[in-house]
C-alpha cells in the first residue's frame, strides 16, 4: 500500500532523510517514533505529498504520485487521512462544518452525509460540541474534531502528526482507542510520535509495528522499544 | 448533559463557507469598484455624448452654407448670386435672410435698435446643400467674379476644429475608460493574491485533504467578483441618477451628459457586468497564478 524506495530528503541546509526503505501493508498499525527533529514530520509529509523527494520513489496504492499529475494525484491524497499535531481545524467553521469540509471539498453532498457526521461526532465524543467554534474547544478535543475530520470520507489510510502531542495522558489514551478501532475497522493507520508510553499502551491493543528514524535513516522495530 | 442527551448537530444548510467573511478590506473593495464604476459611467457618457455631438455637429453643418455678399456691392449683386446658386448642382435651395433676422443675428453684438441701418452690413444668403454639396472652391471663384466681395462660407474653417474637439473627447475618454479598467482589474489582482496570502492556512489545509485547484480558486474569486460587481452596481447607478437628476449635470462642458433612459440603463448595465467579468476575469488569473507557485 506504501512503500518508500531509497527516499532522500533534505532542506537547504541538512539532509533530513537517506536512502529510506520501508513496506507499510494495507490494514496494518504502524508507530512512527525518533528524536524531536529526527524527520518524522517531513517523512508524513511525504507520504500525505505535501513534499516531494530528492530522489528515490515514495509509491502509495501501487502508484508513484511523481508520474500523476492533476486529477490523479489528486485521487491519491483523497484516499489519504490527515491528523495534523497542530489540528489546522478552520476557525470560521464550527466543528460539524470543519467535519464536513472534506466531503465538500470532495465533491459530495455534506447533507446527503448528515447521519455520518453525528455519527461521527459522538464517536469522538464531540456530539455535544458539534456547533462549538475549535478556539472554543479543549486541545483534545480540537484532535478529537481533526480526526473525525481526517475519516469522514472513509480514506484507507490514516496518517497522523503527534496526535497527542498536546493534550493530558488521560486524552491521550482516549485519543488512542480511537485510532485502535479505526485500525479494526480495516484502516491502515500510522502514527507519528516520540511519546514511548502511547506505543507501549498501544502495544496492548492491537499488533502494532514501529518505525524508528533516527539521524536520517530508518529502521523497522519489532516487540522491543 | 450526557452525550448521549445531545441532539444531532444542525443540519447542514446547503452552504458552508470555505472563508471567512472579508471584513473591513472586503468593504474596501467593493468601495473601490463603486467608485471606479462610477467614473467608469460618467467617463463612458461623456464619450458617448461627444461622439453623439460630433456626429450632430457634422451632420448639421456638413447640411447648410452660407454666402455673404458684400455691404458695397452692386444692386443687382444679391439676383446675381442666387441666379448662381439656384444653377449650381448640389444645393437645394438658397435664401437671403431678411432684414429682421439679420438683426436678430447681430443683436447680441449690436443690440436692438436702429445700429443695422446705419452700418455697411453684408447681405445674408442661407443655403441648403443636398448631396455632397457643391465643388466649394469653383463656386466661390464663380460668386467672386459675379459680385466681387462675395464669400461662399461652408462652415468648413470652425467646423472642423469642433468636430476634431468632440472626437479628442470621445478619445480621452475611451482611454480613462480603458484606465479605469486596467486599474480595476489590478485592484482585484491585488485583493485576491491579498486574500489567498491573508488564507493561506485554508488552503494549505483544503489542498492536503484533496481540494482540485479549481474548487479552491472558486472559493476565492466567487465572493471577489460578487463584490466587484455589487459595488460597480451600486457606483454605476448612482452615477446613472447623477447623470439624470443633478442639476446642470446634463450641460457639463457643452455635452449633453444625460442621455435617453433607456441607453442609459443599458450603459449602467453594461458597466456593472463588465466590472463583474472583469473581477471574475483577474481574480482567477491572479489566484489561479497564485495556486500554481504552491509545491
Amino acid at each position: 500500500m506504501i512503500s518508500l524506495s531509497q527516499v532522500n530528503f533534505g532542506y537547504e541546509c541538512r539532509e533530513t532523510l537517506r536512502d529510506l526503505d520501508a513496506e507499510i501493508a494495507p490494514g496494518s498499525f504502524h508507530f512512527l517514533t525518533g528524536p524531536s527533529g529526527a524527520g518524522k514530520s517531513t517523512l508524513l509529509k511525504l507520504l500525505y505529498l505535501e513534499l516531494r523527494p530528492k530522489s528515490g520513489h515514495v509509491e502509495l496504492f501501487g502508484e508513484d504520485p511523481d508520474t500523476l499529475r492533476g486529477p490523479a494525484r489528486l485521487m491519491l491524497r483523497r484516499r489519504i487521512g490527515i491528523v495534523f499535531q497542530d489540528f489546522r481545524l478552520l476557525d470560521h467553521l464550527n466543528v460539524a462544518d470543519n467535519v464536513r469540509l472534506p466531503l465538500m471539498v470532495h465533491g459530495r453532498d455534506p447533507a446527503a452525509h448528515a447521519d455520518d457526521v453525528t455519527e461521527l461526532l459522538r464517536w469522538v465524543g464531540l456530539l455535544h460540541r458539534a456547533e462549538a467554534r475549535p478556539r472554543a474547544l479543549s486541545a483534545g478535543e480540537q484532535q478529537r474534531a481533526a480526526i473525525a475530520r481526517a475519516v469522514i470520507t472513509s480514506p484507507d489510510v490514516i496518517l497522523a502528526d503527534e496526535p497527542t502531542g498536546n493534550v493530558d495522558a488521560e486524552m491521550g489514551m482516549r485519543i488512542l482507542r480511537l485510532f485502535v478501532e479505526l485500525n479494526r475497522l480495516g484502516k491502515t493507520v500510522l502514527i507519528a510520535t516520540h511519546d514511548l508510553g502511547l506505543i507501549r499502551s498501544a502495544r496492548r491493543m492491537a499488533t502494532t509495528r514501529i518505525l524508528r528514524l533516527a539521524d536520517g535513516q530508518l529502521t523497522v522495530g519489532g516487540a522491543e522499544l | 448533559m450526557s452525550e448521549a442527551e445531545e441532539p444531532a448537530p444542525a443540519p447542514y444548510r446547503g452552504r458552508l463557507r470555505l472563508l471567512p467573511r472579508g471584513g473591513w478590506s472586503a468593504a474596501l473593495s467593493t468601495l473601490a469598484s463603486l467608485a471606479m464604476a462610477f467614473l467608469a459611467l460618467i467617463t463612458l457618457a461623456t464619450g458617448i455624448a461627444a461622439a453623439q455631438l460630433g456626429a450632430d455637429w457634422q451632420a448639421a453643418l456638413s447640411g447648410s452654407a452660407t454666402v455673404r455678399i458684400a455691404a458695397g456691392a452692386e444692386a443687382d449683386a444679391d439676383a446675381k448670386v442666387l441666379a448662381i446658386l439656384s444653377a449650381t448642382p448640389g444645393i437645394a435651395a438658397a435664401r437671403p435672410l431678411d432684414r429682421a433676422e439679420q438683426a436678430a443675428l447681430l443683436a447680441p453684438w449690436l443690440g436692438e435698435g436702429e445700429a443695422l441701418e446705419s452700418l455697411p452690413v453684408p447681405r445674408l444668403v442661407d443655403v441648403t446643400l443636398e448631396g455632397g454639396g457643391p465643388d466649394a472652391a469653383a463656386l466661390a471663384t464663380t460668386l467672386e467674379e459675379a459680385a466681387p466681395g462675395t464669400v461662399y462660407d461652408d462652415h468648413g474653417s470652425w467646423r472642423g476644429p469642433l468636430i476634431e474637439g468632440a472626437r479628442a473627447v470621445e478619445r480621452l475618454a475611451i482611454g480613462a475608460s480603458v484606465l479605469v479598467a486596467l486599474a480595476a482589474a489590478g485592484m482585484v489582482a491585488l485583493a485576491a493574491r491579498a486574500s489567498l496570502a491573508g488564507n493561506a492556512e485554508i488552503v494549505r489545509v483544503v489542498r492536503l485533504i484533496g481540494g482540485e485547484e479549481r474548487f479552491i480558486a472558486r472559493a476565492f474569486v466567487r465572493p471577489l467578483a460578487w463584490r466587484t460587481g455589487l459595488g460597480a452596481a451600486f457606483g454605476a447607478g448612482l452615477a446613472a441618477l447623477a447623470l439624470t437628476f443633478l442639476p446642470g449635470a446634463g450641460e457639463v462642458v457643452g455635452l449633453d451628459l444625460a442621455p435617453d433612459p433607456l441607453p442609459l440603463a443599458l450603459l449602467t448595465l453594461a458597466v456593472a457586468a463588465g466590472a463583474a467579468l472583469i473581477g471574475w476575469v483577474s481574480a482567477n488569473l491572479a489566484v489561479r497564478a497564485a495556486l500554481a507557485e504552491l509545491p
